[in-house]
């Protein structure tokens, strides 16, 4: 077991950082990580309670030794054993709301590190067209940064964060640099199946990169090990083999000593010196409420998305770093929806340990970009698959997946003949931002600690709608050719898209841009506005490919923070 | 293997499916986009209309202690409930060669786990579970003048050829019938999640390894078997 260096609950009173980083999740670590190994002082200050990834999961517990055989519930929707503490939908005392005819859901965690205890850790590249996808179709708008700006941080962030996988050689899905990923897993009877499925259809489907350890990475203070192949990585990895900020950027940032974690410390406001530059923040104590000023040279927002576009709206009228008028806009989430079926021929199928790395070891990248460039797609974006079915631990449904009928010895047969013969391929789309889907303040409700909540307006466009009808008949189509039955209920697009927020992609509310007219930060992170205000988060996506967001988040990051440190090095900040 | 699937079968399993909790993640969805549909009405007459009070007793939380799991609220069924769940589970899932009956593990525990839970799914279970119990002993006094204790295995199976079958539940009996497929699904998850029903139905995983080889021979044979006979191409 690696030793988890547990932070300090409170910041010393000699502490005093050259930079506040707001958030401890995968931004706030990175952020802290890189800071601080550059010698500057930091103090991450996270919103939730202290968290010990070690102590406090539940690898490899059974789910009969969970309430309601570890199902998802509204206090637990992950199930039981999922590592999100004091988080979800809701949180008591900290609503939103929603604009009459919108839904958004917003997934918040309240604890160390984050959603990175929890979270998919799917984590493939964005490609060149991502970053210029208003080149290639007239909308939405440019990154300020090209592919190749970004590649050697996506290479480095690879290496540290661990991820293990394969290059396709695929076009807009990049390669990585040799010696950069760990080997991937070998793929599950069930994905073989998708795979020939597709296949037969011209549908590539490749080994998937996931934030998951094949090999250890050795180290002398935040050893990990790589996986063992048992225990789903939704509760949380103490091994350090399924990635997270806790096992890794925060233990690792702590082992510098250059910084220090503030925990149950909720951010209120920025606050300004006279001169427009942040002199710290203020935040309150989770539990008595009492306001506490930090001072700092640079202050660096990493609270998530939508929680740091509150936060600058919470800390001026109007706004800060808002001149713009872009923060809380351009608000999107990958597009979702889910297609299942069940495969006659993987009925009673040969038994074996299915584990694996937990996640799928296969997946379906988009591959129309052609078709969409020649016009011959009525939808400008792309998705991609994630694709399952195995032999899961049984819990809190039925293993024979609903197809089990009657009662006594023919429902025993059932079980085992329907039991890991079904497939399901997820639709995972990329959201084009629009003018009706944004967050803002709430002008009435408050939250317990008195401050301001977002409301959330949000609307999909046919672009979206397009794109999840053709996800849904692909895949269809696929479960078709293998001899199987759809499950899934068919629904209109407008139906069976999942609402938004759904996916917890949620990211562009405060997104970079060329120039302070069109856009909250440069390519670095740093707001127009406010020199020393750097921003870490989702919030600076321009654009959300369908590509699973976390890997791109920590990259910039990565990236930003070597800007804003150097900075501070030649006394700019 | 399977031979032809014929479409009532097909739109049966669609069907099933979808009140499974397999399914409930895209339901849920859903559900928040349309507002959730509404059971159909019951059977006049014959379902009973029972006056449940809430479950007013607290969840586990939202940090609840993952090491050292408790269930938090207390448990709500009569011993006669009780009994007659236990009863069920054996006829629902009797004893073979691979495991026992579930008549001898908790399976009538973890029901009542359930239908005491204070959220919302085991609630609506409630709704459905409570009264078709109470039927069940109503339908066994009408057609046998005793209720489901006093009934032989027999006149058990005689109720429950009536609504336990899809697609050949008598005329009239469609709630009594989605409370049968609702506690099948119940006792098949408490019952396959317990060590004997893994072992039954060949769940082998759990246990940490250095390695992971992937499918062995015979998995990748009967694969590659499956695929031919539906002219697919074996892949690796």
């Amino acid at each position: 077991m690696p030793s988890h260096k547990a932070a300090p609950h409170k910041a010393a009173n000699d502490f005093e950082p050259d930079a506040i980083v707001v958030g401890s999740g995968a931004a706030g670590g990175m952020a802290a990580w890189v800071l601080a190994r550059a010698g500057i002082k930091v103090l991450v200050l996270e919103a939730g309670r202290d968290y010990d990834p070690v102590k406090e999961n539940a690898m490899l517990k059974w789910n009969y030794q969970a309430p309601l055989r570890a199902g998802s519930t509204p206090d637990k929707h992950f199930g039981f054993y999922d590592a999100t503490a004091d988080g979800g939908w809701e949180i008591a005392g900290e609503p939103y709301t929603n604009a009459p005819g919108s839904v958004f859901k917003w997934w918040r965690s309240r604890m160390l590190g984050g959603r990175t205890n929890h979270w998919g850790r799917h984590v493939p590249r964005f490609g060149p067209y991502d970053f210029k996808s208003h080149s290639r179709d007239g909308l939405g708008m440019d990154w300020p940064i090209s592919y190749d700006d970004i590649a050697p941080w996506y290479d480095r962030t690879e290496k540290i964060v661990g991820v293990s996988g394969a290059n396709s050689g695929l076009e807009n899905h990049p390669d990585s640099s040799p010696g950069v990923l760990q080997p991937p897993t070998p793929p599950r009877i069930n994905e073989l199946a998708i795979k020939a499925g597709a296949n037969a259809l011209g549908i590539p489907c490749v080994p998937s990169r996931y934030a998951v350890l094949t090999r250890d990475i050795p180290d002398d203070d935040v050893p990990r090990q790589a996986c063992f192949y048992a225990s789903p990585c939704g509760r949380g990895c103490a091994i350090g083999a399924a990635f997270q900020s806790t096992t890794s950027f925060l233990p690792m940032a702590i082992a510098t000593g250059k910084a220090r974690i503030l925990t149950d410390a909720m951010v209120s406001r920025v606050v300004m010196g006279a001169d427009g530059k942040a002199t710290g923040v203020e935040y309150l104590d989770r539990h008595t409420g009492t306001a506490h000023f930090i001072k700092a040279r640079a202050v660096v927002l990493a609270a998530s998305a939508c929680e740091t576009a509150r936060l600058l709206l919470n800390s001026k009228d109007g706004g800060l770093a808002n001149s713009s008028g872009q923060v809380g806009r351009n608000l999107v989430d990958t597009t979702g929806t889910n297609v299942s079926g069940h495969i006659p021929a993987l009925e009673n199928r040969p038994r074996y340990n299915e584990d694996g790395k937990d996640v799928a070891h296969l997946y379906i990248p988009w591959w129309l970009y052609k078709e969409q460039a020649a016009g011959k797609l009525d939808f400008p974006r792309g998705y991609h698959y994630e694709i399952g079915g195995r032999f899961h631990a049984p819990g809190a449904g039925s293993p024979a997946a609903g197809l089990e009928d009657g009662y006594g010895a023919p429902l025993k047969e059932d079980a085992r003949r329907y039991y890991g013969a079904q497939i399901s391929l997820t639709v995972r789309g990329e959201m084009i931002p629009n003018a009706d889907s944004y967050c803002e303040l709430d002008p009435q409700v408050k939250d317990r600690f008195g401050l301001p909540v977002l409301r959330f307006h949000w609307k999909f466009s046919d672009h979206e709608y397009r794109q999840i009808a053709h996800g849904i008949a692909t895949a269809r189509a696929i479960i078709e050719k293998l001899g199987g039955t759809v499950l899934t209920p068919q629904l209109p697009p407008e139906e069976a898209i999942a609402v938004g927020g759904w996916i917890i992609h949620e990211v562009g509310t405060t997104r970079m841009g060329t120039s302070a007219d069109n856009s909250v930060t440069d390519q670095y992170g740093r707001a127009w506005d406010v020199d020393n205000l750097v921003i870490a988060d989702g919030g600076v996506f321009t654009s959300n490919a369908h590509k699973n967001p976390t890997l791109t988040i920590m990259a910039l990051a990565w990236r930003s923070m070597d800007h804003l440190a150097a900075r501070m090095r030649k006394g700019e900040v | 293997m399977s031979g032809k699937i014929d479409r009532r079968t097909t739109l049966a399993w669609v069907t099933a499916a979808a009140a499974s909790p397999w399914m409930q993640d895209a339901m849920a969805q859903n559900a928040i986009a349309q507002g959730a549909a509404q059971p159909d009405a019951a059977q006049p007459g014959t379902w009973p209309n029972m006056e449940l009070p809430p479950v007013t007793a607290r969840g586990y939380g939202s940090d609840p202690n993952l090491v050292d799991p408790t269930v938090p609220w207390p448990l709500t069924l009569s011993p006669a409930q009780r009994a007659m769940l236990k009863s069920i589970a054996g006829a629902m899932l009797p004893g073979d060669d691979r495991s026992p009956s579930a008549a001898s593990l908790p399976i009538d525990a973890f029901i009542d786990e359930w239908v005491s839970a204070p959220y919302p799914q085991q609630q609506a279970d409630r709704a459905l579970i409570l009264p078709g119990l109470a039927w069940l002993d109503a339908e066994c006094k009408a057609r046998f003048g005793h209720d489901f204790a006093a009934a032989g295995e027999e006149q058990r199976r005689a109720v429950f050829d009536d609504i336990a079958w899809r697609g050949r539940e008598k005329q009239g009996y469609q709630t009594p019938a989605r409370f049968f497929a609702r506690l099948r699904g119940l006792m098949m998850a408490g019952f396959y999640s317990l060590p004997e029903g893994m072992k039954d139905i060949g769940y082998i995983g759990n246990a940490p390894s250095t390695e992971w080889p992937g499918p062995p021979r015979e998995a990748l044979a009967h694969l590659d078997a499956g695929l031919e006979k539906l002219g697919l191409r074996p892949v690796r």
